[in-house]
């Protein structure tokens, strides 16, 4: 099972914390969090991964959906506190370089 | 299979089964049976672990998902069935359906472009993995994941 916290900051950047696991049936609701945060003008994005527990190819693909949306809307997306288990995935994909993971969400969007 | 001598994961004793209908809801069954693998074997490593159950729900994701795509079976009939199993050296799983075979050479399962939204799965599971095998046995799929404990895949 898995929910999904989502906030949108003061300074414009929306935060989507998943909490659980991101399999085929919880990207789906990612995937619409994420179209839904950017047609809502909502173009920075941070994917809150430090609750994730579990991350597969469609999770990944839910990422990478709300990233190539964001950026066509002259944003970004961007993930933080990934941990030891998820990053796995990351790496065994090499979109660790695609989705670099930031360290906390309140600066992911520092540089 | 890269090693004969070893039984499968549905003839090891202390394996977990489960035999469902194939649907994405079940996932959350097939999480729970790998916890409590988990739990039994505390002394599991973490990648190990991450590597396996990614692999295992790449290969029942790929089952629901396509495995039926293109059949006119009633809903009620697609089953499958996984048997989940930790030794003191390799952590196994079998799944089988009776679904269409699969068309696919897994030698062939690359990764997609950087971008690609989808087809990732089982380029995944092969990279996670020592070693998946797959056969098409009367009229079941049948997938044998290997995961060496400690191994560097």
């Amino acid at each position: 099972m898995i929910e999904f916290a989502v906030e949108t900051r003061d300074d414009g950047i929306g935060v989507v914390t998943p909490q659980g696991r991101l399999n085929m049936v919880s990207a789906r609701r990612l995937k619409e969090i994420l179209s839904e945060l950017v047609a809502g003008g909502t173009h920075r994005i941070v994917v809150d991964l430090g609750e994730t527990t579990f991350l597969d190819s469609s999770g990944l693909g839910a990422l990478i959906g709300g990233l190539k949306s964001a950026r066509q809307s002259g944003g970004d997306l961007r993930i933080a506190r990934v941990s030891p288990a998820v990053m796995t995935v990351f790496e065994l994909t090499n979109l660790d370089r695609v989705l670099r993971a930031r360290d906390s969400v309140d600066s992911a969007f520092d540089d | 299979m890269t090693d004969d001598q070893q039984p499968a994961a549905d003839a090891l004793v202390g394996r977990l089964e489960l035999s469902a209908p194939a649907t994405p809801e079940i996932m959350d069954l097939v999480h729970g049976m790998i916890e409590h693998l988990w739990t039994t074997h505390p002394d599991i490593g973490e990648r190990d672990r991450a590597r396996f159950e990614m692999s295992v729900i790449e290969i029942l994701g790929n089952i629901v998902e396509h495995a039926y795509a293109a059949e006119e079976t009633h809903p009620s009939t697609r089953r499958f069935q996984i048997a989940l199993a930790a030794t003191e050296d390799r952590l196994v799983a079998r799944l089988a359906d009776n679904g269409l075979p699969v068309g696919l050479d897994l030698s062939g399962a690359v990764m997609p472009d950087e971008l690609a939204e989808s087809g990732r799965g089982l380029a995944l599971a092969t990279a996670a993995l020592d070693d998946l095998g797959y056969h098409r046995v009367g009229d079941r799929n049948l997938w044998d994941l290997l995961c060496l404990r400690g191994s560097s895949a």
